[in-house]
């Protein structure tokens, strides 16, 4: 359908002849504010698309056909400036602090400044991302520098792991993380299984494959600093680009390029170092507590008092042992960039390193990248891009647990006077209470992941046809993303808890593998018909796939020192073929721009793809239109010269999604038997033919000017429904069958409202402080619903709170018991709000003091961390009279579930840094222009939190997020990995 | 020049899109689909659902034995990191109906529809003769009403689903049959069972599947009978028809002379694919010991070799052992025996077996007023477990009492004791670990089954 429409446009491009006559020249040059060169800013002639960019020196030269035509000039980071073309120009350009000049992205190949945007795309630069501290993932950095998004750090351990919901969870069964595109190509952020949760390990989940590993989601791997910009597509209003594969919205990363001059080289190092932001703290015990308590877990009062005695009134804080270390961060980044007019490179490598807090845990990363643009000639252009990256993980056992491994878990149960140190003969001895001994767990437990990847990207585009009044450009795009990520699990024979097993020591290889491939093709048509109005017209064909193996084997029964599963008494495998996603889209769209003033656009998407089963072949439609107005352009608007922008905007999309890849099968699983060998028909049936989930959203928004844009306003308010949300459709468990996987079940809505205010308060010659405040909200609910209301896999542990789909409520809302036994939906996980303050203060020429605040206000987690402190008799405050007259501590264990929904506000100073340019002169003075710039300075991360949270760290999650029920599995707060606060000295050298 | 060039890339461009927009079908990389055996299965797909039932056979025992033998006074699951194990169990606080106490509800009803996807399968092949064709049904109905009997006796007065699943009309499944009381429920696996007889005796010499050596001694249509009898026999124990008990028993694998031990077994090995013993405890276990209920030992009458002396992991035959340190949940008395019913992990578990036709026997007995051929009985076992024959009082009530303890120690751990209290009404007799702990008379209805009623009324 698509075919005649782009030879129809070939056929008419190639039939208007050219017809520019007589030229005159203008040349010029472009500046900074302090009068330095700006090499590679565009210059264009305003309403056509002629045009060219500034040279290494900043200069430019352009032929136009008359003195009479204005031209624009503009540069990222910089507002745009428009001149008449006129004589020799020297151009001043002022930087941009509101950043309405930056191109946000519309289409899979078209993109359009921000002031002429219809729907609020959030874009994060370089300087944003990292350039306050070093967070050390990607989804860190994000974090609270969103309006719209939920970010939720999963643990404290060390290479992260993190969730991400932008605006709402969209879908309830699977991820409902966004979807992850660096430079034009589609790259895996799946969070793998490792093993760490299973049966062998900390037995968190008694199935073999694991559910509760809390490993870390791919992005980790991606080096920040490599990042230019990110820009995030929140909701389908803006996302509908991507269709099908955008149901949790979209995270567009763009990677640095180099820059045509001299060969820049820079060098930063920083040094730093990582705390635990909060322990928990152990109670003390006398006697009397003892006799109270009847005992200590798992040993009567005579056991107890046995040991109490045997101590002598020592103590030790095990909580402190574990985690009150130091880990040390160092962060190495090279990167060579430059080149010419036709081609033009960045490259860099870098190298992280952390230690965690606990012993042997840590995360490192090493990245190398290339990236190269070049011009093949005036109508052909390329770029290149390679990345190679390898990231290791070392994380310990923390979190849910049946064994007495996980360290958190098992330390609630350990009373302080055991001694349960390590002994002169390197034995641990045995933890009477647990099962095992945590510190040997430290020791000698390993939990680790590597990960080496590949990306590639490349861009192929050819300036077809490049007139006066229009243009035509033909563009292909590929790439790929190859990870190979490999967990290892081991225990030795000899720990506690392995000693007595049938088979003991135990130890898992697994092997997971991504491949992504992208391909697209595009075609953009771009005409000026007069008046001022500008079309693009735009045609793309594309095919995207993605396929991943999960394997591992896993022995049990290991000779001492031995590691190789493959040679074990009893071993287990699993190799498990992801059924490979296939996605073929066709999308057109059409955009009118009547000279700034009224900016429109209308477009649609067609998508198959191979998750839907027998519906591999059937086309949905996903359309999107939106419109913004820029009253300020309208010459009525021009008294009112206090407001520099009024945009008025509206923008509507849809996009869908499927939350697993299997959900269309029925499958007969293999056994064996007594030696025999069997089959076992399913317990849960798949839909042989699914459609998608269906999203829409309407946006609308207002963006305001105050005082030449010194004060910008930015508000959003969207409504977004899920219509036929594909969830588990759970079935009487008397028939057999626990539930058809997926199933059309119902609708649910997001709604929310943004709010973004970007103000240069103060801007003096020795004082420039610009000041952001970004405030958020969004409620969701279940509106239709065709089964019983059913609870949320894995959204909870049973009676202490668990996520429920039912017919009018919040599908974030937390549900349990109250006193009565009734079941009651209680609160909400989701925050009724969220605020960022962000600020930079330039100050005495040279410093420059950043500060980024971030509040949560009052989601709500279900935290069984107290309650298992409360079970062990650890809680400081265990002994202090409940309600009831027995101890609080025993009162608090009452499954109702006030005593474990906790209130998951808080205020968090997430970033701040000094830094300190040394001038040039002075280095002038002292290197002999060797060295052209050199800065220092220092930064924390999570400097300051202020919250009442009971446990290690309001953000938390227990759960994986490809587990069924992924979407809603955030804010399971059981004994994760204790939060860090980090501190950095950082210095960059510029040669 | 250029539009040549343009031209050509026109054309490549009309090529590419209409190359790159074709995708196929995906079939499942992994596993074949169940559709496949439902119709025209081949004798390969036969025999290989036919161990793959014997297998899920074994599933829902852990929670079966050990749920039932917590509620029933005869052992605490004192899970280290999961209190709910006992708590709820030992009846302090409800059990959730929609928490993690309903492995076996799952696992019995699913064992129920899989035999019936066997039966399907091989009522719609032309690959079996008639005669196979009923010694499938004749298997796969016998299993049916062994594992819902359990599920029954868990659930009580709440009863079963009798309708749940009927594969030749699609979308029944959704239509589940409403759930019956506790004497509907026995009815219809009477019914279940007996036509499973009538299946196996025209059943031909042979199953058209393989069968473990677990079930040797019951591999055949006929002898696999006296299994099925023996099933019948504990279905009328429960309906209290002795004379229907009584005839059961008869053309079962009874055997007064014989071993105890005599019956099929449930396997268990290390293989990957398979399942290892679920009961077996390693000893001293330390995270999730299965500790004894303090009643239990001191209440055995001396050198009752089922309770004193090594246990059977030791090499023994005392189904309990002596920890070096007791252990409980606070404010538990101290529990100082462990479970050690298993000497290893892959020992077999006895599914019915001759001590209890035994047993039954003596209660048909008692309950008939034929009391020496009770004693008899009763005295077999006892001096099994090198005990005495029994000197009590030869009276009705009395011999109860005797029944009742030889069953509680015979069948210890085994989804007995529970029950046997219920039936006779002594459930207030069972001793309390704490004062706030209640003695629940059955599960509650699993909340998937409350609110699929909710939305689908019967």
């Amino acid at each position: 359908m698509r075919k005649p429409l782009q030879v129809l446009l070939l056929l008419l491009a190639i039939a208007v002849p050219g017809m520019l006559s007589a030229q005159e020249n203008v040349t010029g040059k472009v500046t900074d504010q302090g009068g330095t060169p700006l090499a590679g800013a565009t210059v264009n002639i305003r309403s056509s698309k002629v045009g060219t960019q500034t040279d290494a020196n900043g200069v430019f030269s352009l032929q136009v056909p008359n003195k009479k035509v204005k031209l624009v000039i503009s540069y990222v980071g910089y507002s745009e400036v428009v001149v008449n073309a006129d004589g020799n120009l020297n151009i001043q350009l002022q930087e941009d602090n509101n950043r309405l000049s930056e191109v946000v992205v519309t289409g899979l190949a078209t993109s359009i400044k921000k002031s002429n945007a219809a729907s609020s795309v959030t874009r994060i630069n370089a300087k944003e991302l990292t350039g306050t501290t070093r967070p050390a993932t990607l989804d860190g950095a994000i974090s609270g520098k969103i309006p719209g998004a939920q970010i939720n750090a999963n643990t404290g351990a060390p290479g992260g792991g993190f969730t991400i919901r932008l605006r709402g969870a969209s879908t309830v069964a699977g991820s409902s993380d966004p979807l992850y595109v660096i430079d034009g190509v589609i790259v895996n952020n799946d969070q793998f299984p490792t093993g760490a949760g299973t049966g062998a390990f900390n037995g968190a989940t008694s199935a073999n494959a694991g559910s509760q590993d809390q490993a870390p989601n791919r992005i980790s791997d991606i080096n920040p600093a490599d990042i230019e910009s990110v820009e995030i597509l929140k909701g389908p209003s803006a996302a509908a680009i991507y269709g099908t594969r955008a149901s949790g919205g979209v995270v567009v990363i763009t990677t640095k390029r180099g820059k045509s001059g001299k060969t820049r080289v820079s060098i930063g190092q920083d040094v730093g170092f990582a705390k635990a932001r909060h322990l928990l703290g152990s109670s003390d015990w006398t006697p009397a507590k003892i006799a109270t308590y009847g005992g200590v877990y798992g040993l009567n009062e005579a056991q107890a008092l046995a040991l109490y005695n045997a101590a002598g009134g020592k103590t030790w804080d095990y909580e402190k042992i574990v985690w009150g270390n130091t880990g040390f961060i160092s962060n190495t980044n090279l990167t060579v960039s430059g080149g010419n007019d036709k081609t033009k490179f960045y490259a860099s490598g870098s190298f992280q390193t952390e230690t965690g807090i606990q012993k042997r845990t840590g995360f490192d990363r090493r990245s190398i990248r290339l990236n190269i643009d070049h011009k093949i000639n005036n109508w052909i252009d390329l770029k290149l891009n390679t990345n190679y990256l390898n990231t290791y993980s070392s994380r310990s056992y923390t979190g849910n647990d049946n064994n007495g491994v996980s360290l958190s878990y098992s330390l609630g149960y350990i009373p302080n006077f055991i001694d349960l140190n390590k002994r002169a003969d390197g034995t641990y001895p045995e933890s009477p209470t647990t099962g095992q001994n945590p510190l040997e767990i430290v020791d000698r437990g390993e939990n680790i992941e590597r990960t080496n990847r590949f990306l590639y990207s490349g861009e192929l585009n050819f300036a077809l046809l490049r007139k006066e009044n229009y243009s035509l450009k033909l563009g292909f795009r590929g790439g790929l993303d190859y990870l190979v990520s490999e967990p290892r699990n081991y225990m030795p024979e000899d720990v506690q808890y392995q000693s007595r097993r049938a088979n003991p020591g135990a130890s898992r290889f697994s092997t997971n593998k991504a491949f992504n491939t992208y391909m697209q093709s595009a075609l953009v048509f771009n005409a000026n018909v007069g008046n001022n109005f500008d079309l693009t017209t735009g045609v793309v064909m594309l095919r995207d796939r993605q396929k991943r193996d999960i394997s591992w084997i896993q022995g049990t029964g290991l000779l001492p020192g031995q590691r190789n599963p493959s040679t074990a008494a009893v071993r287990l495998t699993e190799s498990q073929v992801l059924a490979p996603e296939t996605v073929v889209a066709l999308d057109a769209s059409q955009e009118v721009n009547w000279d700034d003033k009224i900016v429109g656009r209308v477009g649609v998407r067609a998508d198959k793809s191979t998750l839907s089963g027998l519906n591999f072949d059937k086309y949905y439609y996903f359309p999107r239109a939106s419109v913004a107005v820029n009253l300020t352009n309208f010459n009525f608007m021009q008294r009112f010269d206090f407001l520099s922008l009024l945009k008025p905007r509206i923008a509507y999309g849809e996009t869908s999604g499927f939350p697993t890849n299997d959900a269309t099968y029925s499958q007969l699983v293999g056994v064996t038997y007594g030696g025999l060998l069997g089959s076992v028909s399913p317990t849960t049936l798949g839909l042989a033919a699914l459609d998608p989930e269906r999203l829409s959203e309407l946006e609308f928004g207002l963006d305001l000017g105050f005082l030449k844009n010194r004060i910008v306003v930015e508000a959003t308010y969207y409504s977004k429904k899920t219509e036929d949300f594909l969830f588990p459709y759970t079935l009487a468990p008397s028939s057999g069958v626990t539930s058809y996987k997926l199933a059309p079940v119902g609708d649910m809505t997001n709604k929310g409202f943004e709010l973004s205010v970007t103000a240069d308060v103060v801007k003096r010659a020795n004082v420039q402080w610009s000041s952001t405040i970004l405030y958020w909200t969004n409620k969701s609910k279940v509106t239709r619903l065709i089964v019983p209301p059913a609870f949320v896999a894995s959204s909870g542990f049973g009676a202490y709170g668990r996520k429920r789909i039912q017919q009018g409520y919040s599908p974030t809302a937390w549900w349990g018991f109250d006193s009565t036994g009734a079941l009651i939906p209680y609160k909400d996980a989701q925050p009724d709000f969220q605020m960022s303050w962000i600020n930079s203060v330039k100050f005495l020429k040279n410093f420059e003091l950043n500060m980024f605040w971030h509040t949560s206000q009052g989601g709500h987690n279900s935290s069984l961390t107290r309650l298992i402190k409360d079970e062990g008799g650890t809680t400081t405050d265990w002994s202090n009279p409940g309600k009831s007259g027995d101890p609080i501590g025993v009162d608090r264990q009452a499954t109702i579930i006030n005593n474990f929904i906790f209130d998951a506000s808080y205020i968090r100073l997430r970033e701040v840094g000094l830094y300190y340019t040394v001038p040039k002169t002075v280095l002038s003075r002292t290197f002999r222009n060797v060295i052209e710039g050199v800065r220092v300075g220092i930064s924390g991360q999570n400097l300051i939190t202020i919250t009442d949270y009971f446990g290690y760290d309001p953000e938390v999650s227990n759960f994986n997020t490809s587990n069924a029920g992924g979407a809603l599995i955030s804010g399971v707060d059981l004994t994760p990995f204790p939060a860090t606060k980090r501190y950095f000295f950082h210095i960059n050298i510029d040669l | 020049m250029k539009k040549i060039i343009i031209n050509t890339f026109a054309v490549a461009a009309i090529i590419l899109a209409a190359g790159c927009t074709k995708t196929s079908y995906v079939k499942d990389p992994n596993n074949p689909t169940v559709e496949s055996v439902l119709q025209n299965a081949t004798r390969i797909q036969i025999d290989q659902l036919g161990v793959g039932l014997q297998s899920v056979m074994r599933n829902g025992f852990f929670s079966f034995y050990t749920w039932s033998g917590s509620v029933g006074r005869e052992v605490v699951y004192f899970a280290k990191t999961e209190s709910r194990y006992y708590r709820e169990l030992q009846g302090e606080i409800p059990i959730d109906p929609v928490g993690i106490m309903y492995d076996w509800w799952f696992s019995f009803n699913q064992t129920r529809r899989r035999a019936e996807i066997l039966i399907q399968s091989a009522a719609n092949t032309s690959s079996l003769t008639a005669a196979e064709k009923a010694a499938v049904t004749g298997f796969a109905k016998t299993i049916q009403a062994y594992v819902m009997l359990n599920a029954l006796n868990m659930t009580g007065v709440n009863g079963i689903r009798t309708g749940f699943s009927d594969l030749n009309s699609p979308g029944d499944l959704l239509k589940p049959g409403c759930f019956q009381d506790y004497n509907q429920s026995l009815s219809y696996l009477k019914t279940l069972i007996d036509e499973a007889q009538t299946a196996l005796t025209q059943g031909g010499s042979a199953f058209p599947f393989k069968t473990v050596s677990g079930w040797n001694g019951f591999n055949t249509p006929a002898t696999f009978l006296k299994f099925n009898r023996a099933v019948a026999a504990r279905i009328a124990m429960y309906q209290k028809d002795w004379a229907a008990m009584n005839t059961a028993l008869s053309a079962s694998f009874l055997d007064l002379a014989g071993a105890i031990t005599t019956g099929p077994r449930f396997l268990y090995s290390t293989t990957a694919g398979d399942a290892t013993n679920p009961i077996w405890q390693a000893k001293e276990e330390a995270n999730n010991p299965l500790l004894v209920q303090v009643n239990f030992v001191p209440e055995a009458e001396a050198g009752d070799a089922r309770v004193f002396g090594a246990s059977i992991a030791d090499g023994g035959t005392a189904k309990v052992r002596q920890r070096t340190t007791p252990t409980a949940p606070t404010g538990y008395p101290s529990m100082a025996y462990e479970t050690q019913l298993y000497a290893t992990n892959t020992s077999p578990i006895s599914i019915l077996r001759n001590e209890e036709l035994i047993l039954m026997y003596a209660e048909a007995k008692i309950q008939t007023n034929q009391l020496p051929d009770a004693v008899t009985a009763l005295n077999k076992i006892r001096t099994s477990h090198n005990l005495l024959p029994y000197a009590g009082a030869v009276t009705q009530p009395a011999l109860i009492d005797e029944l009742l303890k030889q069953r509680r120690y015979s069948l210890f751990m085994e989804g007995h004791r529970w029950f046997d209290m219920r039936r006779y009404d002594r459930l207030n007799t069972l001793p309390k670990d704490k004062p706030t702990h209640n003695i629940f008379s059955q599960f509650p209805r699993h909340k998937q089954e409350t609110d699929w009623d909710a939305t689908n009324p019967c």
